[in-house]
């Protein structure tokens, strides 16, 4: 297990069973998740006395403490970091804390989090979805073969066994914890935050606990720095894949602290970036497009870029197809001809297009063998997957 | 700056590098493709560039097809194959917009191209021709058309033979995309420090083992610095693998026991690109500024060979 502290155990947020390293960390993040104001996102020292700035300040009262898991939001016990915790609850801890470090293996984590992800709304991701690794279901309901402590994920070459049918009775606990799993989110998804199962700690201690504590000590001096997101969750910018952390707008309201970056979401301001927020700073120009295509504009580039003419020398004049335009927001006054050739007639419209374009070899069957896929691979590729692929039926 | 495991090819480039590439064969030589409009080959092991051939514009990737054949394609939207033995370059076929990617799918032995018109293409090297064209679905947000598409086309082309539904459409402000050797699922990686590991089994059971993680971020004076992660490669045998950010730094990951391996020391500027060689005892580290914050004075391009040892790179 990881370094004994005080109370012989690491310090743990009472809130939200999340495991820290150290006490400090704790507290910090006790006061970013459970005790920050919704309303002016000030942060207070503990429940009651966020309850009583809402009241005085605002002149709101709160029922329960934010991102707390169910049964833990008791909003007039004053609890700050390790202090104030009931016993009883100290004890439940130390006990299960004991469980786990029998090794028991974290394979219905995958049905719990099946269980959580539903409900939270995530249309891109696939069925059942995106977990987030985070949930580790209390019980170990005694899993013989394997234990794991080090590791959450059962290197995929395991055979797992499908999860435990007696599973279920023990996912309420984490199931609460919705309101948990996205601020967990906002550090990197590390398996331990969470639920009451506690961690098992990862084989070695690291500076901050980050979901990719360094393997090795040798690094650790370098470590801390790249990949200390944990357990500060200070706002961090709205993640590229929102659907791992689910920190997206359903869960934003929880989580107010995700709020600070706008970052790049999917459906609105596709235009820019907010690269700046109050405690980060996304190193990339404001354009939310690529590195290569903002460079690709500049002036000194355009100038090599060859005419339209040149550019369709071999596509077969099915015009419309290639048109899909390269969706280039920022490109206001550019030479107009040279890379966008099809920049005029064709908008929106296009999206639909399927297109197959057969490559101007109309003797396609002179080439059977390199595009097995297309005609009885293993799997029936086409028409499965979105891209539309029409191999112009010749196969 | 080097140590004595790491050296600065010469003769390198002139201006920033986009991509390099190992040969499939060997780890002796490295591609590597420039904004400066060349493709270059080096030995390696010798230090020097064996051949150099050139586009009309920048060039945004490059990939060998079998060791005496080089790919690449760029600003000029034309794909080009070189032919390292004879030192001919014969163009292949175009996009209508600059090429983004270029990558070979051994499964189907074709080359796979993907570019800002928001199309992948297909392209039999041994004719060569272009065999076939997607174009991406239209609920795919632009942004990953743009960017995503030609990072992901080798991977568009993984799933077309193992006929998964991805969830790269989920992924907005994607940079980078790399399979796993064992082509067990893929790694993706975004312009704010966030990498993200998906399978492709579709089963409940397997899906439910994606995850996301930050990296490549910095603290500074309570702001935190986040940055693009440039680059993804993978290392052959061990199934870790490298990512390189415009932080300058490269960290090493096992992704099945979710650890950071190794990060080595701070280069000077953006790491654009890596790559292990075939058998996993070099890393080529890209680094040039990517111009994240406009034009400002940078460090020069370079790109270094790295020995690197099975302490950095294998799981523990």
């Amino acid at each position: 297990m990881g370094r004994k502290k005080k109370k012989q155990m690491k310090p743990w947020c009472w809130y939200c069973n999340r495991d820290f390293d150290d006490e400090k960390i704790l507290i910090q993040h006790q006061k970013a998740k459970h005790f920050k104001c919704h309303i002016c996102h000030k942060k207070l020292y503990t429940g009651p006395g966020l309850a009583i700035h809402c009241m005085q300040v605002h002149k709101e009262t709160i029922d329960g403490v934010p991102n707390a898991i169910p049964g833990r939001i008791d909003i007039e016990l004053e609890i700050y970091g390790m202090e104030g915790i009931p016993e009883k609850d100290m004890e439940e801890r130390r006990r299960v804390l004991e469980q786990k470090t029998q090794g028991r293996t974290f394979k219905f984590l995958f049905t719990h989090l099946g269980c959580v992800s539903q409900k939270h709304r995530m249309p891109p991701m696939m069925p059942g979805v995106p977990p987030m690794m985070p949930g580790m279901p209390p019980v170990m309901h005694g899993m013989p073969p394997g234990m794991m402590p080090m590791s959450r994920m059962m290197p995929p070459t395991h055979g797992m066994p499908p999860m435990m049918p007696g599973m279920p009775p023990g996912i309420p606990p984490p199931m609460g914890h919705h309101p948990g799993i996205p601020h967990m989110a906002q550090a990197p998804p590390t398996i331990r935050p969470a639920v009451p199962a506690t961690t098992v700690p990862t084989s070695q201690p690291s500076v901050s606990k980050p979901l990719f504590p360094s393997a090795g000590q040798v690094q650790q001096a370098g470590s801390g720095v790249a990949v200390s997101s944990s357990a500060p969750p200070s706002a961090a910018p709205k993640p590229t894949f929102p659907a791992y952390t689910q920190s997206s707008a359903t869960a934003a309201a929880n989580t107010s602290s995700t709020v600070a970056k706008a970052g790049t979401p999917v459906t609105s301001k596709p235009a820019t970036l907010t690269t700046t927020s109050a405690t980060s700073k996304l190193i990339h120009p404001d354009e939310d497009i690529s590195l290569e295509e903002l460079r690709a504009q500049l002036p000194c580039y355009q100038c090599k870029v060859p005419s339209a003419g040149q550019a369709h020398v071999t596509s077969p004049p099915v015009a419309p197809m290639g048109g899909v335009l390269p969706p280039l927001q920022g490109i206001p006054a550019q030479q107009p001809g040279v890379r966008h050739p099809m920049q005029g007639p064709f908008g929106a419209p296009l999206q639909g297009m399927p297109g197959y374009v057969p490559g101007g070899m109309p003797p396609y069957g002179q080439a059977p063998p390199m595009v097995p896929p297309y005609q009885g691979a293993p799997r029936p590729a086409i028409g499965m997957r979105p891209p539309v692929m029409s191999p112009g039926g010749r196969y | 700056m080097t140590g004595a495991n790491e050296f600065k090819l010469t003769q390198g480039p002139e201006d920033s590098v986009s991509a390099v590439k190992f040969s499939p064969s060997s780890a002796q030589f490295l591609l590597v493709s420039s904004w400066d409009c060349t493709v270059r080959l080096f030995d390696v092991s010798a230090n020097s560039m064996r051949m150099k051939y050139q586009h009309l514009a920048p060039v945004l990737d490059c990939a060998f097809y079998d060791p005496t054949h080089a790919w690449s394609g760029g600003l000029d939207s034309q794909l080009k194959t070189h032919d390292l033995n004879t030192d001919q370059d014969t163009i292949v076929g175009t996009h209508d917009a600059p090429i983004r990617c270029v990558e070979y799918c051994p499964e189907v032995n074709v080359m796979v191209t993907g570019s800002w018109d928001m199309s992948v293409r297909l392209w039999d090297p041994r004719t060569p021709c272009n065999a076939g064209t997607f174009t991406q679905p239209e609920k795919v947000s632009r942004r990953e058309g743009r960017s995503g598409s030609g990072a992901g086309a080798a991977l568009i082309c993984l799933h077309a033979v193992c006929g998964c539904v991805s969830g790269l459409h989920a992924v907005c402000g994607c940079v980078s995309v790399r399979a796993f050797p064992n082509k067990q699922g893929y790694v993706l990686s975004s312009i704010e420090g966030r990498v993200a590991v998906e399978y492709l089994d579709p089963s409940l059971e397997v899906q439910k083992k994606k995850y996301a993680f930050k990296c490549h971020r910095l603290k500074e004076n309570g702001i935190e610095q986040v940055f693009p992660v440039n680059a993804i490669s993978f290392h052959s045998v061990h199934n870790t693998f490298a990512t390189g950010g415009s932080d300058g730094f490269v960290n090493i990951w096992d992704p099945f026991n979710k650890k950071r391996l190794c990060q080595f020391h701070r280069y000077p500027t953006s790491v654009a690109s890596l790559a292990f060689s075939t058998d996993g005892s070099l890393l080529a580290i890209a680094c040039s500024y990517m111009q994240e914050q406009g034009d400002v004075s940078h460090p020069a391009d370079a790109v270094f060979i790295r020995q690197v040892t099975d302490a950095e790179t294998k799981p523990k």
